[in-house]
């Protein structure tokens, strides 16, 4: 298995944690994160998330605070990649940057937005579901 | 010694009582729908161009946003009013969350067709339903009511 260049593998094992920051405040509400938060973007078809877990916290963060860039950072949803799976989705490395991944395969109907977007959410429901918000201090 | 007050005169105060407790509420109900559009709008304002969560998020669609209001003024009285934020695609969400396996979600975009998700512990399902601007199907009221669990038995349909 090859090393990125963050020097984590690449292939996303099960058991590895990933951090969907929230950079909107109607994202979550009363201690979690909602499954707004985890819907796709139509331009690339995917979800961006990082190979990080809660610690170390200082470099969670700076992750982050990248990832916002200007917008204000609220916190993180932390899950494991094994959840993303369970939903028939996948979860692909996408360096750089470091520890930057994509969650994929989200059902798609060109022809039909609509028709698409209920099967996104009952999936998203279940990242939001399963995944724990921290907030950022 | 008997009363100084009539029965009727009881009857009246009791009848005035009612209407000014159900005054009340229709205005709580009123402010309460309007404190959730109002939120809508600022979402609309806040989100009103791409890029709005510093990547590659689209702006929130006008005709979305108009659906949500009149989504949320076609919400019954006694009702539970839904969270709302907004999509990278530029479709509005709707969510009641009554626990972290109990919710009720929607997607709004600029047609009347409304894309929704349910989870009741062990129990999901999900669809699309029509929308006619002015009342909200049965089943998906019903649907939100099971999830939300809150002792409503029973609503107006406004």
């Amino acid at each position: 298995m090859a090393l990125l260049p963050s020097g984590l593998p690449d292939h996303v094992d099960d058991a590895e944690d990933l951090a969907r920051f929230l950079v909107q405040s109607k994202w979550f509400k009363n201690g979690m994160a909602k499954p707004v938060a985890f819907l796709p973007y139509p331009k690339d078809r995917e979800t961006s998330v990082s190979r990080h877990g809660q610690e170390p916290a200082d470099r969670l963060w700076a992750i982050g605070l990248h990832v916002a860039g200007d917008r204000t950072l609220y916190g993180v949803a932390l899950f494991k990649a094994s959840v993303v799976r369970k939903e028939g989705l996948e979860v692909y490395p996408d360096e750089p940057p470091d520890f930057h991944a994509v969650i994929r395969d989200w059902p798609w109907n060109d022809s039909n937005m609509t028709l698409q977007k209920d099967m996104q959410l009952a999936m998203a429901q279940v990242l939001a579901s399963e995944a724990k918000l921290v907030i950022k201090k | 010694m008997g009363s100084a007050v009539s029965t009727e005169a009881k009857d009246v105060f009791k009848n005035t009582t009612e209407v000014v407790a159900r005054t009340e509420s229709s205005m709580s109900l009123f402010g309460r729908k309007n404190e959730v559009i109002s939120q809508l709008l600022a979402l609309a304002n806040e989100c009103s161009t791409d890029g709005w969560d510093g990547g590659e998020a689209m702006a929130l669609n006008r005709d979305a946003v108009r659906n949500v209001e009149a989504f949320i003024r076609a919400i019954p009285d006694d009702f539970p009013l839904p969270d709302v934020a907004p999509e990278p695609d530029g479709s509005v969400s709707l969510d009641w969350i009554r626990s972290r396996h109990r919710m009720f979600s929607m997607s709004v975009g600029s047609s009347n067709k409304i894309a929704y998700a349910r989870m009741n512990g062990a129990s999901r399902d999900h669809g699309v339903f029509s929308f006619d601007y002015v009342s909200i199907p049965q089943g998906v009221l019903v649907n939100i009511m099971e999830v939300m669990g809150n002792g409503i038995t029973s609503f107006r349909v406004a």
